[in-house]
């Protein structure tokens, strides 16, 4: 579903990203892990086309994501954003939020969609006419995944989905993923600080560092400690 | 949470039930600042004054009594009469219809100009951003008034030459306001998630950046008013702005000027009418900037 | 007398909201002696105001009543806006999550700590401050302690910024140290060092330590004490290390839906809040 070869991206003289190559089977949970500055969250935005400057190559689908256009592109991959907060416009209720990508990408009954999609979610649709600042983090996370899987995508990038949630939401926020890639047969990458997190979510992950990747394990692998790099160690024993 | 009935019958009335409840908070909020009422209070006397003032006029503000020249004020002239036995109060109530013609006027020119120029470079970034923001940084660094004194100068005197005037000098500070809110705006991730929608430019600059630049706008703009109000009694003082014998409260001052001795009402009174106003737009202007200013409401 | 550091009884907050007040803090009481005690509770439990009700730094319009709440057998409801100042300067510190904020950006670290000695001695001469900030910095296990006195706070990454800002609050040897999200900030690893620091220093100084934080087991490993915050009360108060023990349905559901390396991957049980938590307790 998603190969990415060779990716490098730059930020301006600084190398956010060194040479990366993996590649995300159809349905799989593949998880991105390292630490801040490590260069996964830049990974996402970049196969989403939101860092200009890179090189090598992102397959999304078998299409090179350089010759798709952003509403080709839209359809198969959205993202997740790490902070509810900042992730949904202050200005519009929130079955606005969900409904717009479907105005914008012309599809049929965006309304009565964004009420499905409201109770796919958890919330309801007597959520659709409330503001985001009248919800808790946690529904506003929810809120912000029923607006990526407005378009139906067959792809979804978490980026720290639950990192600016109490640990009681956390664990609800995973369910519900787990919950919807299993009925809408999703594929997932993951991005986050939190091993335990990739180990529950991932059926595999890739540990990174300073702009590097630096190995890929499966998740028995990495339960059954069957691990080559030190600096892994270091971290489950941190966590 | 009994305000939003049925909302899944009714989504319509639900959804102007949610807009009137932040409606109401917004009120809310605002009565608690007492200098912010006073304003308030002021500009819709203003408005009051300027709606009926066939009514609250007490005589022809255009028909001279040359008996009653420079009478002092009393029971027949409450604030005088000026040197042609006009009621300096009729021209008063009459002159704020154009002090608010012209505060319109570049209003509505000035701030939506700004407002696109503003919200487009900032969102473009780049050469866009560079060309668009030099052109600002030329018009803001001609003096005002001398440049609308040039522009009133070519185009010769009258109201709505002045209105045109400010507004040349009046939009880029709006554009600066809104390339900075935009330039914030445009990496935020509800823009970006809209972005991955496959959102076009227009529909992220007209529907995502500039909602979000229009509070700072609203309350710069509702600072402007009193500096408009005091650029055109300015050009009206020296003959500029509205000719006579439009009841313009600059023009009325300069036309006192020669009095000021010994008739202080001819002049003092719309001084006076000038004072206020702009008192009552820049109380109304803080106000709205602590309910507005995202920075403000950041930091709270 | 009590040999307790510090006592708190009945700490009530409030702020005004629109058409009334909001109970932040809803009677609070607790006791600290020479111990590292840990408040843990999720966001809006009143853990942080707690602390800063402590320290007197809760922002104007805040309502507080407390019936008593003591330091050192110093009344701090009758204290004087300036004895509470120099408290805070001398025998109490605060350590916030990121040290990005609470250090001048525009002083070099070191003279920051200088000044910061010099603030609570004011007789000690220049040189002996010099030398005494260089030590502390060697005590939070700075490798070249005389490059990062003259370093600026911005050129100093998340983990060395934060023991910086715990060498600041230590070096005036606080009695009291109220450590609010300290490493949440930080990276994994970095946090167990800087971690390791700050207990080095609470244990040797003999201080009283509260952690606030909203991770339970990170508290559990690194505390004496823990007291569990849910909607502004105490519901559990329980030593470290019989966490496992621990009998209010709150504090069983934090530590069950954490998801752990090794943990089962059948869904996560989820916090179900009763309203029963939120009525007074005796």
């Amino acid at each position: 579903m998603i190969k990415v070869d060779h990716l490098t991206v730059n930020f301006g003289p600084s190398v956010a990203v060194r040479d990366v190559s993996f590649s995300v089977a159809q349905g799989e949970s593949f998880g991105l892990v390292g630490e801040s500055g490590s260069g996964k969250s830049t990974i996402l935005r970049t196969v989403m086309g939101l860092n200009p400057d890179w090189s090598g190559s992102i397959k999304i689908d078998g299409q090179d994501t350089k010759s798709t256009s952003r509403t080709d592109l839209a359809r198969r991959v959205q993202m997740v954003f790490q902070d509810p907060y900042a992730s949904l416009h202050p200005r519009y209720v929130i079955g606005h939020a969900i409904a717009e990508p479907m105005r914008i990408n012309k599809m049929p009954n965006p309304e009565k969609r964004t009420l499905e999609l409201l109770d796919l979610i958890g919330l309801g649709g007597q959520f659709r006419f409330r503001f985001p600042h009248e919800l808790s983090g946690g529904q506003r996370q929810r809120v912000a995944i029923a607006r990526a899987l407005a378009l139906n995508p067959k792809i979804l990038l978490l980026d720290e989905p639950t990192s600016a949630l109490d640990v009681s939401i956390q664990a609800e926020i995973l369910n519900l993923l787990n919950q919807l890639r299993k009925e809408l047969n999703l594929t997932f990458v993951i991005v986050s600080h939190d091993l335990a997190v990739i180990s529950y979510m991932c059926d595999r992950l890739m540990v990174m560092r300073n702009a590097e990747a630096v190995e890929t394990l499966s998740r028995s692998q990495l339960r059954s400690r069957d691990i080559a790099q030190s600096y892994t160690r270091e971290l489950i024993a941190a966590s | 949470m009994s305000v939003i009935a049925d909302p899944i019958i009714d989504p319509k009335r639900a959804l102007r039930a949610a807009r009137i409840a932040e409606f109401k908070s917004f009120a809310r909020r605002f009565m608690r600042n007492p200098l912010g009422m006073v304003g308030l209070v002021i500009v819709i006397a203003l408005l009051v004054c300027a709606a009926l003032a066939p009514i609250l006029a007490t005589h022809d503000p255009y028909l001279p009594a040359l008996s009653d020249r420079l009478a002092a004020p009393g029971a027949e002239y409450w604030f005088g009469a000026d040197e042609l036995g006009r009621d300096i109060y009729s021209r008063i109530i009459y002159g704020s219809r154009l002090t608010l013609l012209i505060v319109a006027l570049v209003i509505v020119t000035s701030a939506p100009v700004g407002l696109v120029i503003g919200a487009i470079a900032g969102n473009y970034g780049g050469w866009v951003d560079r060309i668009f923001m030099r052109i600002t940084d030329v018009f803001l660094a001609i003096p005002k008034l001398l440049l609308a004194l040039a522009f009133v100068a070519a185009l010769g005197p009258g109201i709505v030459n002045a209105a045109l005037a400010i507004t040349l000098t009046a939009w880029p500070p709006y554009a600066r306001l809104a390339r900075a809110e935009a330039l914030i705006v445009r990496n935020s991730d509800y823009v970006n998630a809209i972005r991955l929608a496959g959102a076009s430019d227009f529909h992220i600059i007209v529907y995502h950046i500039m909602p979000m630049c229009l509070s700072s706008v609203i309350v710069r703009m509702t600072f402007d008013m009193a500096g408009i109000i005091l650029t055109a009694a300015g050009l009206g003082f020296i003959g500029l702005g509205a000719q006579p014998p439009l009841p313009e409260w600059g023009a009325m001052i300069s036309t006192g000027r020669k009095f000021i001795f010994d008739q202080w009402w001819v002049a003092t009174v719309p001084g006076f009418a000038i004072f206020i106003v702009s008192l009552g737009f820049n109380l109304l202007g803080d106000a709205m900037r602590d309910l507005l200013d995202p920075h403000l409401r950041q930091r709270r | 007398m009590s040999d307790n550091l510090v006592e708190i009884e009945d700490l009530r907050i409030a702020f005004p909201r629109e058409g009334g007040m909001t109970d932040a803090v809803r009677g609070v009481s607790l006791s600290l002696g020479r111990e590292k005690l840990g408040i843990v509770g999720e966001s809006g439990s009143g853990k942080s105001l707690t602390g800063r009700a402590l320290l007197g730094v809760l922002p104007s319009y805040a309502r507080v009543s407390v019936d008593k709440m003591m330091f050192d057998g110093i009344d701090l409801t009758t204290a004087s806006p300036k004895l509470r100042r120099s408290l805070r300067g001398g025998r109490m510190g605060m350590i916030l999550q990121d040290p990005k904020f609470s250090l001048n950006p525009v002083m070099r670290v070191g003279l920051q700590i200088v000044e910061a000695i010099r603030i609570g001695d004011k007789k000690l001469p220049k040189r002996e401050a010099y030398s005494q900030a260089l030590a502390i910095l060697e005590a939070v296990h700075i490798r070249d302690p005389e490059r990062v006195f003259s370093l600026y706070p911005h050129e100093l990454s998340g983990g060395m910024g934060q023991r910086v800002m715990i060498a600041m609050m230590v070096v005036r040897e606080p009695d009291l140290l109220i450590a609010d999200e300290p490493t949440s900030a930080l990276d994994v690893t970095v946090q167990t060092q800087v971690l390791s620091i700050l207990d080095e220093l609470v244990t040797r100084r003999g201080m009283g330590l509260i952690f606030i934080s909203h991770d339970l087991r990170l508290v559990s490993r690194f505390c004496d004490r823990v007291i569990v915050m849910y909607a502004g009360q105490i519901v559990e108060t329980i030593r470290a290390d019989r966490l496992n023990e621990a009998t209010h349905p709150y504090t069983r559901g934090l530590l069950a839906c954490l998801p752990t390396i090794d943990g089962p991957l059948d869904p996560l049980p989820v916090l179900q809040r009763q309203a029963s938590w939120l009525e007074a307790r005796p």
